[in-house]
């Protein structure tokens, strides 16, 4: 190319957003080349094993671990008894790590050994002799408010009576708690009885959600390690780097300055990780007993057993209409099985509240939940936090009312479908709202009114199999979520000599493809390749601050930090362009790796040309800017109102399913999705992102089912925990409504947790069109389907109750 | 860390039943069942570990007489893709094709889920019905012993067979089904792969001019063994296949079967789908 060719090179608009870009670690991962934490081993290193109760709800009387102490090749034995300066961990601090006196669980944590290898850990645990003397167990949530109802956390006491250790701090695991409340949470807003008063329909039905847990492809697991100044180095699987860090540091009673994170590749997350668990802290312990590394790696049974929840639901929702079809009030109790502890399943009714009080217009709401101690397993945070449990009761009374007042379903919820620019009664403000446009596309693509007709006309027609359809909506936050002090990320962003660019941030990876979306708006605002960018996302020690992965917020806060420190990035460039070759730096853009003039397209000069002048100069300088992004979102008050998030993602699903009368066998033969995400920046993601919701939602409604029978998990194995398996996965018709959303990054909105929501829900609405039976209860296996086509499914009923 | 002291991979079937001679032997073929089993903690490991897949005498698919042999070794997958058996035994093929997983079938031995002896092994019930023996080899003095037994009569209880610890499974023999031979198989699940049977039902016989003879069937996972269902047979033996003969026989099956509540269904459930869906495999055949 001459220098006259040069010069006039025209450099022609392209753009990255809503182009399909493969996932960044996909190659290392689809070639089995990523070092998981499982594959990471440090020299010294010793293998942690935990023993867990054998009994559900008993106090310990004794605890010996003499002869595992003595099996050659262990190092570290530890009990409750050998850590006085244990703090209580989680969401509630209603445990210690290593239980003292009393377990309240199958999987509670008695004692730890750190040994030479797994297997020697192993034949330690089998060497410590524990008695008990069993308490009563509360398997059902029903029975923990009866008045006689054991408590789970009374004042404690240990066997020996004194344990004056434990009398240091004030939370529930040093004082007890007088009855078996773990959370309550109470919300309204209107007069429901006005409400009612005005409805000309009045139904109330008990829906029950049952327990289903995440089943991460990589099993929890950590590596721990002191150095000898007593700094902190984890390799962990946390969502939450910086919270945990510092909550590690309380557990550990040390400076948090002294704590270092770093992530491995994330086997999956899914909101399980958004806790501490007790075998991250027992590993800590392991490691500052022994002085050496300790690695913890759950088997797939203890991740079962182990691991946390989705949460158990039990809800009684009462609901009217008008005879023109609009809605007049929502009450809804719930009882949450908040197991033996509490994680984040107990704060699910935040969420939850938000679909009572806001999908659809509702006047007038009423809400009341008890998450109440029993000795099951204890829920935690999972993709969709509370919502799929709200929603399954609330789209199916919505096709319930508009049936008792002869109204076609599709109509009945566009009449009280929500517009942009609406103030919902909690407080939430619609700033761009597609849903009518989701529930409109959806139906659409489905021939939803056409097949809904036909399918009820069917229904009493001879013959085994009969067709159903039915749809259902859901609202979910989808601009961060402001529950922390902050709901912001920081990003720094550094560009070599060659115009790369480092983009280092505190949004984890947790294989929601974060990395990738993050790169592709970095180089949209510096005109270059995706290939050009390198991540660093995974050492507290090196990124900035983030709340975390959860909420749908990376893209949308995340995505905004990384717009923002890569326009610091670009004024700084076309500033020093602009003064170079004498042109305002408003007539300059960045394109194809060159600055141009913005007006023609002319390429000015290589990025990576300027950039090294800039640098090897007399007054030398580099390109490095830092942003910080805090959403425009606002805490809620006192009584839950507020815009907690800074944007709201909708979604519409229609489910198509096929019913064999004869075995209650339910075929799932095609979802057709409709979701507001503000804007598609990735489109080869966010279709992944959304099928994986839609088969996660499809094991909830059909499949999944973590079988706990008096505290006793039935089912901790693949076998008989069924996930869905490649024949079941339906065709999938998605379409995306780009309601180019003010505060977006490029205007999109979260949308890592909506997928997964609305699946139950159509899927008893299809149930419920193809045979005329409405099913309360998940998951819709053959035998609960056949059960309640032949009557044999009592009527489901909990009496609404609150706690005084 | 367990109790094992010996591994051994014999190359003959003399050295196998020779080494079994102490009963302190634990076989390995194909591992699918083991391997889950002995971490499990359901099964402990013996003395020693026999590797039986070095065995040639215990491989493959032949036609013998008017037999069809199976290897005790024949894989699942094997089985499956066999001309022979894709030929003449289609109920067999159509419960390898809903046995586990590719995986699991490319490992998994037709011997192993025989002396697994689960009331819901997948290929028990096809080969109730099919008439299989099943042959045992032992050396009780000094020389190798061959005898065989039908198989409906091998199985005692859930994973307990007539099968000593001094015998090895080495085939199991079929005979080939003549003209006019039906045989059906049905699994009913939660999901199309990877899962173990709620129930299964197998169906064979001669159909002739609408009426069903030499009538055998079979059900799995509805008692502690999988089960001849000879009350159902003989409602079916000689009768027209119509719609009185199939309802009259599925209600029969229904009360001949003797389930129990598990995590995968309850007895109830296990009764009625035995009742639907023997009319629905019946009603296939007569259709």
């Amino acid at each position: 190319m001459t220098v006259a060719e040069k010069k006039h090179r025209i450099i022609e608009p392209d753009s990255l957003i809503g182009k399909r870009i493969a996932k960044m670690d996909a190659p290392e991962k689809a070639s089995g080349r990523t070092r998981y934490i499982h594959d990471i081993n440090l020299s010294g290193q010793l293998h942690g094993k935990i023993l867990r109760s054998a009994r559900i709800h008993a106090l310990i009387k004794s605890i010996d671990t003499s002869a595992a102490k003595a099996l050659p090749g262990v190092h570290i034995v530890i009990t409750g008894a050998d850590i006085p300066d244990q703090r209580p961990i989680g969401v509630a601090k209603d445990h210690f790590p290593l239980k003292v006196g009393r377990v309240r669980s199958e999987r509670d944590e008695i004692a730890a050994v750190a040994a030479e290898s797994e297997e020697i850990a192993e034949a330690a645990l089998k060497l410590i002799k524990v008695e008990y003397e069993d308490l009563p167990v509360i398997g059902k949530p029903e029975d923990a408010i009866e008045p006689d109802a054991i408590l789970i956390h009374p004042e404690p006491h240990g066997a020996d009576g004194t344990h004056l250790h434990l009398k240091q701090g004030t939370s529930i695991a040093h004082k007890g708690k007088p009855d078996n409340i773990a959370m309550r949470f109470d919300y309204a807003h209107g007069d429901v009885a006005q409400g009612e008063a005005e409805s000309d329909v009045v139904l109330e039905d008990t829906f029950k959600l049952h327990y289903v847990t995440h089943c991460c492809m990589g099993v929890s697991g950590m590596i721990a390690e002191f150095d000898a100044s007593g700094n902190v180095l984890m390799y962990s699987n946390t969502q939450v780097p910086f919270l945990h860090k510092r909550e590690f540091a309380e557990y550990l009673n040390i400076d948090p300055a002294r704590i270092r994170i770093i992530q491995p590749p994330i086997g999956g997350g899914f909101g399980s990780k958004l806790d501490i668990y007790p075998f991250e802290v027992i590993c800590l312990y392991l490691a500052r007993a022994a002085k050496r590394p300790v690695k913890m790696l759950f088997t797939r049974e203890e991740e079962f057993l182990a691991s946390p929840t989705r949460q158990p639901v039990l809800l009684t929702l009462r609901s009217g209409c008008r005879k023109d079809g609009t809605l007049t009030f929502r009450q809804v109790h719930t009882l949450h099985d908040n197991g033996a502890y509490t994680s984040w399943g107990a704060t699910t009714p935040f969420v939850m509240m938000q679909t009572f009080s806001s999908l659809y217009r509702v006047p007038h709401c009423d809400y009341h939940t008890a998450a109440v101690y029993t000795n099951n397993p204890y829920a935690g945070s999972f993709r969709g936090y509370g919502n799929l449990q709200a929603t399954f009761a609330i789209e199916q009374h919505m096709d319930m009312l508009a049936q008792s007042i002869g109204m076609d379903p599709l109509e009945f919820r566009m009449k009280n479908a929500q517009d942009a620019g609406e103030v919902t009664g909690q407080g939430m403000s619609f700033k761009s709202c597609g849903f009518k446009e989701c529930i409109r596309t959806a139906a659409q693509r489905s021939d939803f009114s056409h097949k809904f007709g036909e399918n009820q006309a069917n229904q009493k027609a001879p013959g085994t199999i009969k067709r159903g359809i039915g749809m259902a909506s859901m609202l979910h936050v989808g601009g961060g979520a402001k529950i922390y002090p902050s709901d912001g990320c920081g990003t720094i962003l550094k560009m070599d000599d060659f115009a790369n660019v480092t983009l280092i941030t505190g949004a984890s990876e947790i294989g929601q493809g974060s990395e990738t979306v993050l790169s592709q708006l970095v180089c949209e605002e510096l005109g270059l390749p995706i290939s050009a960018v390198t991540v660093v996302n995974n050492d507290t020690a090196i990124t900035p601050w983030d709340v975390g992965v959860h909420a749908s917020r990376t893209t949308f806060i995340a995505g905004n930090s990384a717009i923002g420190a890569a326009k610091k990035a670009k004024a700084k460039i076309l500033a020093v362009a602009g003064k170079k070759f004498e042109i305002a730096e408003d007539y300059l853009d960045l394109r194809g790796g060159f600055v141009i003039k913005a007006d023609s397209g002319e390429a000015v000069i290589e990025l990576s040309k300027l950039l090294r002048n800039l640098h090897f100069q007399d007054k030398a300088e580099l390109v490095m800017t830092t942003f910080y992004y805090e959403p425009p979102s606002v805490h809620q008050d006192k009584g839950f109102k507020g815009d907690v998030s800074a944007a709201y993602a909708w979604g519409t699903q229609v489910v198509e399913v096929e019913v064999d009368t004869e075995t209650g066998n339910v075929k799932l033969v095609k979802v057709t999705g409709a979701h507001d995400v503000g804007r598609v920046l990735n489109r080869l993601g966010i279709e992944g992102q959304i099928e994986g919701g839609i088969v996660m939602g499809q094991g909830y409604a059909f499949t999944e089912d973590l079988m706990i029978e008096n505290g006793h998990m039935k089912n901790p194995n693949f076998r008989d925990y069924k996930l869905v398996t490649a024949p079941e996965i339906p065709e999938m018709d998605v379409a995306f409504i780009e309601s180019m959303d003010g505060e977006g990054p490029q205007g999109a909105k979260g949308v890592g947790e909506a997928p997964a929501i609305c699946m139950a829900a159509a899927a008893a609405n299809a149930i419920a069109n193809a045979t005329g039976i409405r099913l309360f209860e998940l998951p819709f296996t053959p035998e609960k389907v056949y059960r309640a086509l032949h009557g044999q499914t009592p009527k489901l009923y909990w009496k609404p109750w609150k706690a005084e | 860390m367990t109790e094992l002291k010996h591994y051994f991979a014999p190359t003959s079937l003399d050295q196998a039943v020779e080494c079994l001679k102490d009963g302190d032997v634990t076989i390995l073929a194909g591992g699918t069942d083991l391997t889950p089993q002995s971490q499990a903690g359901r099964i402990k490991f013996k003395h020693t570990l026999m590797n039986i897949r070095h065995i040639p005498q215990l491989s493959g698919i032949t036609l013998e007489g008017d037999e069809i042999r199976i290897g005790a070794l024949t894989t699942i997958t094997e089985i499956m893709e066999h001309p022979l058996v894709k030929q003449h035994l289609p109920a067999l093929v159509e419960a390898c094709d809903h046995f586990a997983s590719d995986q699991i079938r490319n490992a998994g031995t037709i011997g192993g889920n025989i002396c697994n002896a689960s009331p819901a092994g997948d290929t028990l019930i096809p080969l109730l019905v099919l008439d299989a023996r099943v042959e045992l080899a032992s050396m009780p003095e000094d020389k190798l012993y061959r005898h065989s037994m039908p198989l409906s009569t091998f199985f005692v209880g859930p994973g307990k067979t007539r099968k000593s610890l001094c015998e090895l499974v080495t085939c199991v023999r079929i005979p080939v089904p003549g003209a006019g031979h039906v045989s059906r198989f049905y699994k009913h699940g939660t999901r199309p792969a990877l899962d173990i049977s709620t129930i299964s039902i197998g169906v064979a016989g001669n159909y002739r001019d609408g009426v069903l003879s030499q009538v055998r069937v079979a059900f799995g996972a509805v008692a502690p063994t999988p089960l001849r269902a000879e009350l159902t047979e003989q409602a079916l033996e000689g009768r027209r296949l119509d719609a009185a003969a199939i309802e009259n026989a599925a209600a029969i099956a229904r009360d001949e079967v003797n389930p129990i509540d598990d995590v995968r269904a309850s007895a109830w459930y296990r009764k009625e789908m035995i009742h639907n869906m023997t009319k629905r495999v019946l009603e296939n055949v007569s259709a």
